[in-house]
Parts: C-alpha cells; structure tokens; sequence
C-alpha cells in the first residue's frame, strides 16, 4: 500500500465515521475490526494485533 | 505577567501616493496588475522579463506588516531566482530539510524533504512575508520604466467589457481612471475585483482555529518545522514552531472548540501558553510578543481564473490551507505561469486562447494542493469527533508502528506536473522514456559545467522556450540551428542548449555533462531533447528528436 492510498483508506474510515455519528462509530469499529479479521484469515496474526492495539491504551 | 510588544526587527520604507498626469492617464496601459503582494510583484517582475511594461496598484505604503508567509519552496525560488531577486532570499532567508512530530513527550515522526548535491537551492527557506516582498520590491525599481508602482491607491470600480477594461482609483490626493488592456487581479483573500465581477470561491471552510504568535527570542535552535501534538505544556493543543531570520519565531497553537478566539488572542492569554512551551522545550532565553492573530483554514477556489481580461491570481484565485505552506508558494506559481502567456499574448506572439491555459493548469494546480492541504488541514485541526479519535490512534500507535507515521506528514507543497495540460504537445513520445520529467512536468535539477564553469541545468532556461539538446558532441546539428532561425523571423525566441558527455573546446557554450548524471536522469541518448516553456515546465521531449516537430510543437502551443 502507498503512502497516498493509505491517506485515502485513513479519509474514508474518519469520513464514514463522522457520517453515522460518535454514537453509532463504536459499533461501526467493532463491525470493521470483525471483517478485517475474518479477511486475515489469520488467528496469530489477529491475536498478535488484538495485544498491539490494547498495548499502553491507558496512556494513549 | 505583563508583556510588551516589540515591533518586528524590520523598518518597511514608506512611499507616498502621487496622481498620474493627464498624459500617464490618457495612455492605455497594456497590463494593471491590482495588488502588490509577493504575487503582484511577481507578475510584475515576470512581464518585465519578457519587455512588458505594467502598472502596479498598492493600497498600502509600503511592504505588508503581521504574519503572514513565512515558508517559500524550493520552485519558488527557482521562480524567484529568474526574476533576478534571489540573493536577498538566500541571504536573509533560514534553509532547513526537515522537521519532527511529537505525540506528548515521544518523537513520533521525523522528516527530510527531497535534498541531494545535485540541488542548487534548498528545498525550503524560512524568510517573513515583508522581506519577501522587500526583496521582490528592490528587484522591481531596478526596472523601473517597465514597473510604475502607484502606492496608496485603492480601486474603487472596475468596468470590463470585451474591448479593455478601465479601472477607477483613489489615492490622498485625488481620484483618477487607468485604461488597460489586461487586469492581473492580485488583490489577496480578500480580493475586491472578485466581490466586484461577483465571481464565486467554492469549496470548503474549517472550523478549528489557531492562534498565531510571533516572538522575538534569542535561541541557537536549529530552523526545523516542529509540530507538538497534545504536548504537556499545552494538553489538548496542537502547537507548531518555526524559525525565521532575526530572532523572531512563530508559534501557531490550535485553540479548543469552546474556546472564545477574542479572548484568546490577548496577551494575558497567550503569554502562560507560549511561556509553558518555551518551557517545555528548554529555552530559557527572555522573549517578547510582536504579533498575534486567529487563523481558520480554508480550502477555496473560483472554478476559472480567466474573467475576459481580467486574470486571477494569489489568494484571489484560491484560498488553500496553511499547513503545508502552499499559500504563498502556489501564488509565486501561478504569477510564473501567468507572466509568460500574458506577454506573449501582448506581444503578439501567441493567441489570447493561451490566458485559458494559464486557468485550466492552475485550477488543476489549485486542486492538486487542496487535496493535500486538505489531508495536513484534517490531521491538524480535526473537523470533526472522527478524525480527532483516529488522530488519536495514530500518534499513539506511530512509536511503534512506524508505517503509520507516513499519516503524520506534513506533506509540504512540492512543483505541481500539469499532467492533463492542453499545452503539452506530443504526449504519446513520454512512453519512449523510461525516466526524466514527462509532459508538463518541472525539470530535474542536475550539475553541468559550462566554459569551465559550474551551473545547473535551470541556470541554462532563456526568456523564450528552451531546447535542452542531447548531443553526441558539443556541436548541435545545423537543422536545430536553421529551425530556431525560422522561428526567430516569426519573432519566436528558442534558446538551444546542447548538453554533451565529451568535453567541450573552451570556446564551446555546449554544457559538459562530465559523468553522464544529466543524461540519465532524463533517460537520454545523443540525439534526445527537452522543450521546455519559459516557466521551465516541460512542453515536449522526443528520445529521437527532429527541428521540424520542435518548431511545430511551439507554433502548436501558442496557436499561431
């Protein structure tokens, strides 16, 4: 992925969300992280990203 | 804490206002440009290049005052060295490569612009906007039977039929009306002939604000674009440093929704946050506030730069949003592009169907720097709960996962390839390449010598179209020569520039091309050649080059 597609694919997830909503935006994530999932296709890899995302969360 | 204001290490000369005499007034000027900012003065400069006198109108005294441009590019100065006023720039001017991103007290993100020994300028120069305009200035009364300045003169009406257009003007001393030609509308954001010719800016306006400060502090910082996202001494804030000449730095802080900008923009405000930054980043020396002011970000356009005889320029034309420094620099652009196609089209040298050009290769321009402001606008003022949350993620994730640093970019303004340009000519030659600037593109600088000495390859662009020949030897072959004979006698000037990879005779203009660098990175063999456009973009090149498609190819362009 380039760096001028991964901006695009950035624009169009922060888009998306402001569109539905803060409310509704944190079941939206759930939904994406779901697919993504299932499109890895990958259960280390998932897992591996689950502890990435969930490392230093209290201080992000 | 009391603070006083400083003024700005800088004494702008004053110029009174005069009244043309009747005969100045009867005679039609060829070209009025309305405005003289960096981009009037520009295309003032630019005209006089090419042997066309203008009138300049200047609302106020002198160069401006307040922060306003502070970051010029690299194709700025390219554009600036070709109007003779380079050295003021280079001189005064603060040269830096890059900068850095911090996410609270971690480095998250560290940047360099393109920079290799084949440069001659530096990819970007921190200089204020009034000593761009000093600059630009002292060029301009080094020609003046070709650039008439009238300080302190406002237009008050504008009457632009298909025949002229005649403009009324007031000044201290009277009123009086110029005739012209050709009316370069460089009157700024908040331009008066676009509110007068009822033309529309479309596009979009941001809520998030910044306040913007200049200081005058002594510091041996090095000049970097810093960028402080939530930062300890200011939580919640985005917080910007630069560095310009004279000890006078800007700080840009972004203000929360619910903050009052009245409010925030007084002293007793804006000093404890400025303070704590300073503090934050270890500078101990005393400063002193010369200047405040609220920012918002626009991304604007008008759909069409040409109106008739009128043509828009600057922020006039287009209002883009400040991170990225594309404001100023994309001014600079369009006056390059304008200056050439107006004189030609006065001189007769070309159709007036080439002013179109100068709007449609702008407004592509226009577009190109929106999206990428657009994206560096919505990670620095967030436009809504959305891009604050994935903002969020970012600079949280970006120590680690540096791939996603890429999202924190500043992605400053760099020159813009007129890619589906009406005036590129033979566009189907550019598959024949494998390198080396396509139609439309700016040329790659690269180091030659010529009679011994060093020059770059933008050193060698004429005032008309240039031909950069690829020869075997130093000598062009006599076609190209009779070819810019038979453009000549149609008053055409074609400089032939003959790049060969043997060494010269001494008494050869031919440029030594000593280790083959410049030939290959425009992937060229003897007998391959660029045609380049007096802004230095590139209107043809051909792997196997013939004068006959050379000269029609500018015939072509121009319409004639």
């Amino acid at each position: 992925m380039t760096d001028t597609e991964l901006d695009r694919v950035y624009t169009l997830l922060c888009k998306t969300m402001t569109d539905l909503g803060e409310s509704r935006s944190q079941l939206f994530l759930a939904r994406f992280a779901l697919l993504a999932i299932e499109r890895l296709d990958n259960p280390q890899a998932a897992e591996s990203l689950i502890a990435d995302a969930s490392e230093d969360m209290a201080n992000a | 804490m009391v603070k006083e204001f400083q003024p700005y290490p800088f004494k702008a000369k004053q110029y009174s206002a005069r009244l043309p005499t009747p005969e100045q007034t009867a005679k039609r000027a060829k070209v009025v440009i309305v405005g003289g900012g960096p981009v009037g003065l520009s295309v003032a400069l630019g005209l006089a290049r090419q042997g066309v006198a203008s009138v300049l109108i200047e609302a106020d005294d002198g160069v401006c005052f307040g922060s306003r441009a502070i970051c010029i590019s690299r194709r700025s100065l390219e554009i600036i060295d070709r109007l003779g006023a380079l050295d003021g720039f280079l001189q005064t001017g603060l040269a830096w490569t890059g900068g850095r991103s911090f996410y609270r007290n971690e480095e998250v993100l560290a940047f360099k612009m393109p920079q290799d020994d084949n440069q001659k300028l530096p990819p970007m120069v921190n200089l204020a906007q009034y000593s761009i305009e000093q600059f630009l200035l002292d060029a301009a009364e080094r020609v003046p039977d070709l650039i008439d300045i009238h300080w302190q003169t406002r237009m008050t009406a504008i009457d632009a039929r298909p025949d002229g257009v005649t403009l009324s003007l007031s000044n201290p001393l009277g009123e009086y009306q110029l005739e012209a030609d050709w009316v370069v509308a460089g009157d700024g954001g908040r331009s008066t002939i676009r509110e007068l010719l009822d033309a529309k800016l479309v596009g979009t306006s941001y809520e998030g604000r910044y306040v913007i400060v200049d200081i005058l502090m002594e510091s041996d910082r090095p000049t970097e674009r810093l960028a402080f996202f939530d930062p300890p001494a200011n939580p919640g804030s985005t917080v910007l440093v630069h560095k310009q000449p004279d000890n006078v730095w800007r700080i840009d802080y972004q203000l929360r929704d619910d903050e009052d900008p009245e409010e925030a923009i007084k002293m007793e405000n804006v000093a404890p946050r400025v303070q704590s930054m300073l503090d934050m980043m270890g500078e101990r020396n005393p400063w002193a506030p010369i200047w405040t002011g609220i920012y918002k970000a626009n991304a604007l356009t008008l759909e069409n730069y040409r109106h008739g005889r009128v043509l828009f320029a600057g922020d006039a034309a287009h209002l883009v949003p400040i991170f990225g420094v594309r404001g100023a620099n994309s001014g600079i652009d369009d006056a390059d592009n304008l200056a050439w196609k107006l004189a030609y089209v006065v001189q007769g040298k070309a159709s007036d169907s080439l002013l179109d050009t100068y709007s449609d290769e702008r407004v592509f321009a226009t577009h190109e720097n929106l999206s990428y402001g657009t994206k560096s606008t919505e990670f620095m003022a967030p436009p809504s709960f959305a891009f604050q949350l994935m903002r969020t993620a970012v600079l949280s994730l970006a120590v680690k996962h540096p791939a996603l640093s890429q999202l924190i970019n500043p992605r400053q303004t760099s020159a813009i390839t007129y890619t589906e340009s009406p005036l590129n000519q033979e566009q189907e030659e550019n598959a024949a390449f494998n390198g080396g600037p396509r139609t439309g593109a700016v040329l790659p600088e690269g180091r030659l010598k010529v009679q011994g000495k060093d020059a770059h390859v933008t050193d060698l662009l004429g005032v008309g179209f240039t031909l950069y020949f690829f020869g075997d030897g130093a000598a062009i072959p006599s076609a190209w020569e009779q070819a810019a004979q038979r453009l000549a006698r149609k008053d055409q000037e074609l400089r032939l520039v003959t790049v060969t990879r043997e060494q010269p005779e001494a008494s050869s203009t031919a440029a030594w091309d000593s280790d083959g660098s410049v030939f290959a990175l425009y992937d060229a063999a003897p007998g391959s050649a660029y045609l380049v456009r007096p802004d230095g973009h590139v209107l043809a090149r051909w792997k196997k080059a013939q004068p006959e498609r050379m000269e029609a190819a500018i015939l072509k362009a121009l319409n004639v």
